[in-house]
């Protein structure tokens, strides 16, 4: 049965504007189609550019190619049927919860007693009855979601768009919260007849969605795969079926994020690694918590142990790959023997580990190369920022300066002096000069 | 006992229903009336060459309301100017390019060197009324309010969260409807507080105005500042403290009867940071005892009920669901936009022709002594900052970091800040011939006068806001005495000390123009310096060397304020930032 096709996007690519005025591609090829009577999900971990895509769909941010479609004509402007509800809710807090959610109404011309009369029905039907008066922050993070679901309901749209509406919502709510969306989608005679829902918990996607858009990639951001999820409503997370989906998403991912196979593009000569925006705390945690578990663990489960979001986690062991501590086989998550050596040794010992591992990085190693040869031994922050900005185009030059002070401060090879702007070879001072390396360079502001 | 408090509590109760409340602010509403009449009368009426002021007490409310009337008047005429001028600021782009560092440029230029001119011109313009003096009082006035709360306005509007901005597209309001409830609301309480700093920097521009002598000629305006300066002229002690006292009394009952209320007020558009809940919110006694009036009330219900019976009649009204494209309105505002930019560009590029053709005129020599004043005057304005910060800092910090002398000086403080310092210039004028001291070192005391409170408000501000965990680790290590100043109070209190060094600086430059250049009962004295420059240019009428000073000096500021001020600030926030 082929099925009416309310919107969509074709093709569509989006760049966004770096400071430095050079554009950045963040989306590349990206297709979605949303049909009539369905929950599609987009997954994909933060930063892969599930939010813009939404917003494209939505006709808030127009795409730098491609075309989006409403009901197979071109969009201009805003989707017309679209009701955003936000992640973090939106909601102003100057208006009662009546009024933010009549507000909406006014807006679009309905006359007023009518207003009142549907706004008082959206705020009941998402179970806020007897909180009409009452402003945003007297509710509860759950409650104040439900306002915002009450003011999208309230415009009767044809596709609810949700934006992680349930990521800054306590775990019990967000559960009621999902069955609820679900009851009034599922009311087929009324809107929202479709709803395009963004989540970085494949969970959540599972017992939601009709089908899945699995984004991946950091700038650009592709579409890795789409998974139709033909399970019957309700759902049951222990179902065996469902495990397997969730499974099956969890492997569509890891495959995308963590690729066993080294790609062959990655070796050209003058390529520069990027480096994830990781702190070194965080790597060093999550080979402890390996150690501490014998030296193995699913990248999932650690996600659920560590209470971590999983794309933040994927990030933190890609970088612990690229300093030859763990490999990663599948989902799996294994302690390699450099990682073993640097769990295992004293502190001292790990700073000389770390600052070997980092040598075998391109980028740190061009730029100790460098500070070598000058006299002075030290250079300017803009010469390290220039070699980012050239050799890692598609990243985000400060943030990877950042993580690259980050990184060389923690393998004591290089210091940075904040307000000079320089960077110099790490130097350890004498025991009789000073003990401890004063924490500001000069404070007492001379 | 408790039966006893329940009844008194029950009298009270009782008393409250007596329409007392209504009949009061009855009375204050009719007050208000005849003042607006007697306002009418002194504005309309015929222009005297000098001006007689009644030193009587009971004279002095009528000054006062006078000289409050002109302050409210000119805060209006800002408000309305900032809503517009930031508006369109922020909004267009392209505008916003032109009109920000124009606000920029006009914040840092001391105005006053326009007053002589702005004065002659305008009471040229209204040569049989008291119009063009209250008009140039007006406007000088509002040159010392409208700019920081216009700038404040355009950083709201500019730093409204996305997510607000993209639901109030998803919702489809209008620019009226956004106007309305998502942008005047999220910059309130930033203009509500720059309001409050914006009047009390306007009692001084008034004090200046309502005192003004150019030479010979007796510019004064019937009010406080008038009435002092009539006071210092005659040695009239009483009446100088009496007019002090006024001047006290209208800004503690302004702060109570209005600020308070509107602050109080303001509180509901605050966006919650985190958790919430734990700010302590302030309250007003006069806006509960409004809230408790019968009238209020009854106003208040008559009004909903206006509204309701509107919005029912509103049906045949209902617009049509907008649509996502371009309005025609949105296209109209762009094409209006366009032409007042290029209108206001025009002006801007015809004054700078005629300036250059204006400067063209001054001799070379005077540039050269143009400048060389102003670095003399560079010199007095920082000797009167360091001078403030001296006394200010440790006093600052001994306020701000006890909870007891904060409660205490805090009010105190406040009122001094507000407290227009020209108004004690006739004074210490006196007291300084009668001394010896010249007019060059006296003006730098002028000047302090002024701007040291900005230096001691900001640096108690500073000092409440030092976390008490940094203090009591200071103290747990043993951090004692200048150790425990150079290392955590210095640093924590740098910020706002920086601020406060901007404000004091800024109001000194101004000062300067004032106080380099007095006329003290019939004689003129004068400091070599370039605010002496100014008011003699404009007092001999010599334009072209009037905007060669006023030009000087605004490079000096702006220069000044690029290098110097933008410097501290960089320091202040990349090391001493508490909030990183």
């Amino acid at each position: 049965m082929k099925r009416e096709i309310l919107c969509e996007a074709r093709h569509v690519s989006h760049d966004f504007k770096l400071p430095n005025g050079k554009p950045l591609r963040v989306l590349e090829d990206i297709s979605v189609s949303v049909a009539r009577n369905e929950v599609v999900a987009l997954l994909g971990p933060s930063g892969s550019g599930k939010s813009t895509v939404l917003r494209i769909l939505a006709g808030l941010i127009k795409p730098t190619h491609g075309d989006v479609l409403y009901k197979g004509q071109p969009l201009v402007g805003l989707n017309p049927g679209v009701a955003i509800v936000f992640q973090s809710f939106a909601l102003y807090p100057w208006m009662t919860v009546r009024q933010n959610v009549q507000t909406v109404l006014e807006a679009r011309g309905v006359h007023r007693a009518d207003a009142i009369e549907r706004a008082e029905r959206s705020i009941s039907q998402v179970g806020l009855g007897g909180f009409e008066d009452a402003y945003p922050r007297e509710l509860s993070g759950g409650m104040k979601q439900r306002v915002g679901m009450a003011r999208a309901l309230v415009v009767d749209p044809e596709i609810l768009f949700m934006d992680e509406p349930f990521s800054q919502v306590d775990a019990l709510t967000a559960e009621s919260l999902r069955a609820e969306v679900l009851d009034i989608w599922s009311t087929k005679e009324r809107n929202p007849s479709s709803i395009v829902m963004v989540s970085h918990d494949i969970r959540e996607v599972a017992f939601m969605a009709d089908r899945i858009v699995v984004l991946g990639g950091n700038n650009p951001a592709r579409v890795r795969t789409v998974v139709q999820n033909d399970l019957e409503r309700p759902r049951d997370y222990q179902s065996p079926q469902c495990v397997a989906l969730i499974d099956s998403l969890y492997a569509a991912i890891t495959g995308s994020e963590l690729p066993d196979v080294t790609s062959t593009v990655a070796r050209e000569p003058g390529f520069v690694e990027p480096i994830p925006n990781v702190s070194p705390s965080e790597i060093v945690g999550l080979l402890e918590f390996l150690d501490a578990r014998g030296g193995k663990g699913d990248v999932f489960k650690i996600a659920a142990q560590t209470n971590h979001e999983f794309g933040r986690l994927i990030t933190t062991v890609k970088a612990a790959e690229m300093l030859n501590f763990v490999d990663t086989p599948k989902s799996a998550v294994l302690l390699a023997p450099e990682g073993r050596r640097f769990v295992q040794a004293v502190p001292e010992q790990r700073t000389r580990i770390w600052r070997e591992q980092l040598l075998t990085l391109s980028l740190f190693r061009e730029v100790t190369d460098v500070l070598r040869k000058r006299r002075s031994r030290s250079i300017d922050k803009d010469f390290v920022l220039e070699t980012i900005v050239m050799r890692m185009p598609q990243e985000h030059h400060e943030r990877v300066f950042k993580t690259f002070v980050a990184w060389a401060r923690f393998g004591e090879l290089c210091s940075y002096d904040e307000g000079h702007g320089t960077i110099s070879l790490y130097q350890r001072r004498r025991a009789h000069q000073v003990a401890p390396a004063p924490q500001h360079p000069g404070s007492g502001l001379a | 006992m408790q039966r006893l408090l329940s009844e008194v509590f029950g009298q009270l109760d009782r008393a409250r229903r007596l329409p007392w409340l209504d009949l009061l602010l009855i009375a204050g509403l009719a007050g208000l009336l005849l003042a607006f009449v007697d306002l009418g009368r002194e504005w309309t009426g015929v222009h005297r060459q000098s001006i007689a002021i009644d030193l009587s007490p009971s004279a002095l409310p009528r000054y006062t309301m006078f000289s409050l009337f002109r302050g409210m008047f000119a805060y209006v005429i800002s408000l309305g100017f900032t809503l517009v001028y930031g508006y369109w600021a922020a909004k267009d782009r392209i505008a916003g390019r032109v009109l920000l560092p124009l606000l920029d440029i006009l914040q840092s230029i001391p105005v006053l060197g326009f007053m002589p001119g702005l004065v002659l011109a305008l009471v040229a313009l209204f040569p049989h009324s008291n119009v063009g003096l209250e008009l140039a009082a007006v406007i000088m006035i509002f040159t010392g309010q409208a700019w920081n709360m216009t700038f404040s306005f355009v950083h709201s509007l500019r730093s409204i969260p996305a997510d607000l901005r993209e639901a109030a597209t998803v919702y489809r309001f209008n620019w009226w409807r956004r106007l309305r409830n998502v942008e005047l609301p999220f910059a309130t309480l930033g203009l509500v507080w720059n309001s409050m700093m914006s009047m009390a920097g306007g009692w001084f521009f008034l004090m200046i105005s309502e005192s003004f002598q150019l030479g010979e000629r007796d510019f004064r305006l019937p009010g406080i500042g008038s009435y002092m300066s009539v006071a210092v002229e005659q040695g009239r002690g009483d009446a100088m403290v009496l007019a002090i006292l006024a001047m006290v009394t209208m800004i503690v009952v302004l702060d109570q009867v209005l600020w308070r209320p509107v602050v109080v007020w303001a509180q509901k558009f605050r966006v919650e940071e985190g958790g919430g809940g734990e700010q302590i919110l302030m309250h007003s006694w006069f806006l509960d005892w409004l809230r408790g009036s019968r009238l209020v009330r009854w106003v208040r219900w008559r009004l909903r009920e206006l509204r309701e019976s509107r919005a029912t009649r509103d049906v045949t009204r209902a617009t049509p669901a907008p649509s996502a494209l371009p309005t025609a309105v949105e296209r109209n505002s762009r094409a209006v936009s366009f032409a007042a930019l290029a209108f206001l560009v025009g002006v801007l590029a015809w004054g700078g022709v005629k300036l250059v053709h204006l400067l063209h005129e001054v001799p070379a020599g005077a540039w050269g002594r143009s400048i060389t004043a102003g670095f003399i005057t560079l010199g007095r304005v920082l000797l009167s900052t360091l001078i403030g910060t001296v006394w200010a800092l440790p006093a600052g910090l001994a306020i701000g970091l006890s909870s007891r002398l904060s409660r205490i000086f805090q009010p105190i403080v406040q009122v001094a800040a507000s407290f227009p310092a020209p108004m004690l210039f006739p004074l210490v004028i006196a007291v300084l011939q009668w001394a010896g001291v010249t007019l060059g070192w006296g003006s730098i005391l002028l000047m302090l006068l002024g701007t040291q409170w900005y230096i001691l408000f900001n640096v108690i501000a500073g000092a409440m806001a030092i976390p008490a965990d940094l203090r009591e680790a200071a103290t747990s290590y043993r951090i004692k005495g200048w150790q425990r100043f150079r290392r955590v109070y210095f640093p924590g209190v740098f910020p706002y000390l920086v601020t406060g060094w901007v404000t004091a600086t800024g109001g000194a430059w101004n000062a300067s123009i004032v106080a380099e250049f007095v006329t003290f009962r019939g004689q003129t004295l004068r400091a070599h310096g370039l605010g002496a420059e100014i008011s003699g240019a404009a007092a001999a009428a010599n334009f072209p060397l009037l905007a060669a000073a006023i030009l000087v000096m605004s490079i000096l500021v702006v220069a000044f304020n690029r290098t110097v001020w933008r410097w501290c600030y960089r320091v202040a926030e990349e090391r001493f930032s508490l909030s990183k």
